[in-house]
């Protein structure tokens, strides 16, 4: 390499910022001209737990591969914790924990068995892998079953295997790619528990890949939206909250009639499903939906404060397209 | 269960799965393995599997019984020189029994190339891998190391065997070191057997992700390619005549190619073919003729072949 290459690699470089656990940069990727997986995402993430929201296709089990270092991007840089994701991709695959989506465990083999050996490919020494396999499936909550074959297990057992298996190389950060796929409303609660006691007690940072907003918010700290490969929203959490609070009302009869009242009112009402989605800004939203009914004198027969869902997230509603698109950054 | 648990020293007796016990989180801050050191430990972890260590008696069966009959000769022949005292050597270290070795190790090549590399394209295990500090090709390679050492054992101990059962009945050092150096030509050549068939089992095997199919995959077209070049070597001989003074028609000696079996046979004739006085062409009177040298380059050609074919499997395949 001449001096002047040196000079022109230097000046191109890229310098991830150290203080980011995931970044990425105008990052795209590109299958064919048609077909974007990531078009630009720019985003920042802090330690914590962070959501990564978005619809099935919407890029996020792309951007994960491409922060493990196994696809290089058409453009643009990502980073994990400060180092490169193109050059550094062995060091990442060290220092990170992979939670596959899919079943991706042999049931002919025992959950101790198999932690251990992904301990060793994680590049622990024999002695230190058996350790950290029995504490790994131990603090999943997997006990004497882990001498059993995995193909004995249930569901819920072996997404606990599988997040063992992430854990047992000591990973500064966690990527976990729908962790609740598959599982029953308890054992959902149970899997984000676990996660959410990985993330406050263990000090590790954690990506969580969901298309349900609903089921992680009660564990992030931070939340990535994307749609379509472009980011749509980053943030803490309890500002998305706030942001895209709405209030679902209905009524018996008379729906259209509340709905004119309220835009004399000053709201804008938007219809949905059989009520009205009114977006929350106060007090006095409640207040001007309360007089607008009683004016009326219409049967009120709901009103509540929905939970938020991703649909709702990417609802181009007017009531709700005010503060959901935007580039922001988590920091 | 719960009694050893007690013993053990774990939380108590009504543990029920799906609670979760405060033991607290360590970390691990000691030395890790580099990249090389990981691949070797998958190398070592394949190398048990092949010979179904850690899986059950059941899994131990068929390498134990292959390895028996491909000793077989070596065992026969020590017993034989040590009753018939003056008896040579019945069985050479480079030609084995051809024959034998070629069944035994089919067999053996279809059963056990799939225990390598089947279950983790079948149960989707690979992205676990490609997660880890390894890169896309070390997971090929230490698969294929792992299956040449697994063949080098089945073709190389009886070749040790069949050495130990010589040496213990010659006289002198001399004849000692005869046979030490017969030998040598002789572990090179099961190397040439083990780097070839290992390449190909593995390559054929990876094509499916169920053992079954894969088993079919690794041994049908084994069989039917040695059995089909057996048949062309026979015709040839019989149905033409010679191509020339103590040559053998071009179909018998070309028919060879067909099967990594009687391609490796070819290989040996080619490589030991004594230089007569007459000149080129006219000492070698192989089934292989004057073709030798193609039997050297669609070896290293296989080979070639079968090994970027492994590298372009698993580059293939998904990553997560």
């Amino acid at each position: 390499m001449t001096a002047t290459d040196t000079r022109h690699a230097a000046g191109k470089a890229w310098t991830p910022d150290p203080g980011a656990v995931i970044q990425a940069d105008a990052l795209t990727l590109r299958y064919t001209a048609k077909i974007i997986a990531l078009d630009e995402l720019t985003v920042k993430i802090a330690p914590g737990i962070t959501g990564l929201i978005g619809a099935n296709g919407a890029g996020k089990s792309t951007l994960i591969k491409i922060l493990l270092g196994l696809l290089p991007p058409t453009a643009g840089h990502a980073a994990v914790l400060g180092r490169d994701c193109v050059t550094s991709g062995y060091e990442i695959r060290t220092l990170t924990g992979y939670m596959p989506e899919h079943d991706c465990l042999p049931p002919d083999m025992s959950a101790t068995e198999l932690v251990t050996h992904l301990g060793r490919m994680s590049g622990l020494p024999a002695t230190a892998a058996r350790e950290r396999a029995a504490d790994s499936l131990r603090h999943v909550g997997l006990y004497e079953e882990r001498y059993r074959q995995i193909g004995t297990y249930s569901t819920g057992m072996k997404q606990r295997v599988k997040l063992a298996q992430a854990l047992v190389g000591d990973p500064r950060l966690l990527l976990l790619d729908e962790p609740t796929n598959g599982l029953d409303p308890a054992g959902r609660t149970a899997m984000l528990e676990l996660i959410g006691r990985i993330g406050a007690e263990f000090g590790i940072s954690i990506m969580v890949a969901s298309h349900l907003l609903g089921e992680i918010e009660q564990i992030c700290d931070h939340l990535v939206a994307i749609e379509g490969g472009r980011l749509l929203r980053a943030d803490t959490i309890s500002s998305v909250t706030q942001a895209s609070a709405v209030l679902l009302v209905e009524v018996d009869e008379g729906t259209e009639q509340l709905a004119a009242e309220l835009t004399r009112r000053g709201l804008s009402p938007v219809a949905y499903e059989r009520g009205l989605l009114i977006q929350l800004a106060g007090d006095e939203t409640y207040d001007a939906i309360r007089d607008a009914v009683a004016d009326l004198g219409l049967p009120l027969s709901r009103m509540e404060r929905r939970r938020h869902r991703i649909e709702e997230l990417f609802r181009t509603d007017p009531a709700l397209a005010g503060e959901t698109i935007g580039v922001g950054s988590v920091s | 269960m719960s009694a050893d648990a007690q013993a053990a020293g774990l939380p108590a007796p009504q543990v029920e799965s799906g609670v979760i016990h405060d033991i607290g989180y360590r970390r691990y801050d000691a030395q890790r393995l580099g990249r090389a050191q990981i691949v070797r430990a998958l190398t070592w972890h394949s190398l048990r599997s092949a010979f179904g260590i850690g899986r059950g008696a059941r899994a131990k069966i068929f390498p134990v019984l292959l390895f028996v009959l491909i000793s077989l000769p070596a065992v026969v022949n020590a017993v034989a020189m040590a009753t018939n005292h003056g008896q040579g050597a019945i069985v050479t270290y480079d030609d084995y029994i051809p024959s034998l070795r070629a069944v035994s190790m089919l067999i053996f090549i279809a059963l056990a190339a799939p225990n390598l590399v089947s279950g983790d394209l079948r149960y989707h295990t690979l992205p676990l891998y490609f997660a880890r500090p390894i890169s896309r090709i070390d997971y090929p390679m230490a698969k294929l190391a792992a299956f040449i050492i697994a063949c080098l054992v089945m073709l190389e101990i009886p070749e040790i065997i069949l050495y130990i059962g010589i040496v213990t009945q010659v006289h002198g050092a001399g004849q000692v070191w005869d046979q030490t150096k017969q030998l040598g030509p002789g572990l090179l050549y099961g190397a040439a057997w083990a780097v070839l068939l290992a390449s190909i089992g593995l390559l054929l095997a990876s094509t499916t992700g169920k053992r079954v199919f894969a088993i079919c995959a690794v041994g049908i077209p084994l069989f039917f390619s040695y059995i089909v070049a057996n048949v062309l070597m026979h015709i040839g001989q019989q149905a033409f005549g010679p191509a020339g003074p103590g040559q053998p028609s071009a179909l018998s000696s070309l028919a060879g190619l067909l099967s990594p079996f009687t391609l490796l046979g070819g290989l040996l004739h080619w490589l030991r073919a004594p230089v007569s006085a007459l000149g080129p062409g006219h000492a070698q009177q192989t089934i292989i003729g004057n073709y030798g040298p193609v039997y050297g380059v669609v070896f290293v050609l296989v080979l070639a072949v079968a090994i970027g074919g492994l590298l372009a499997r698993y580059r293939k395949v998904a990553v997560a």
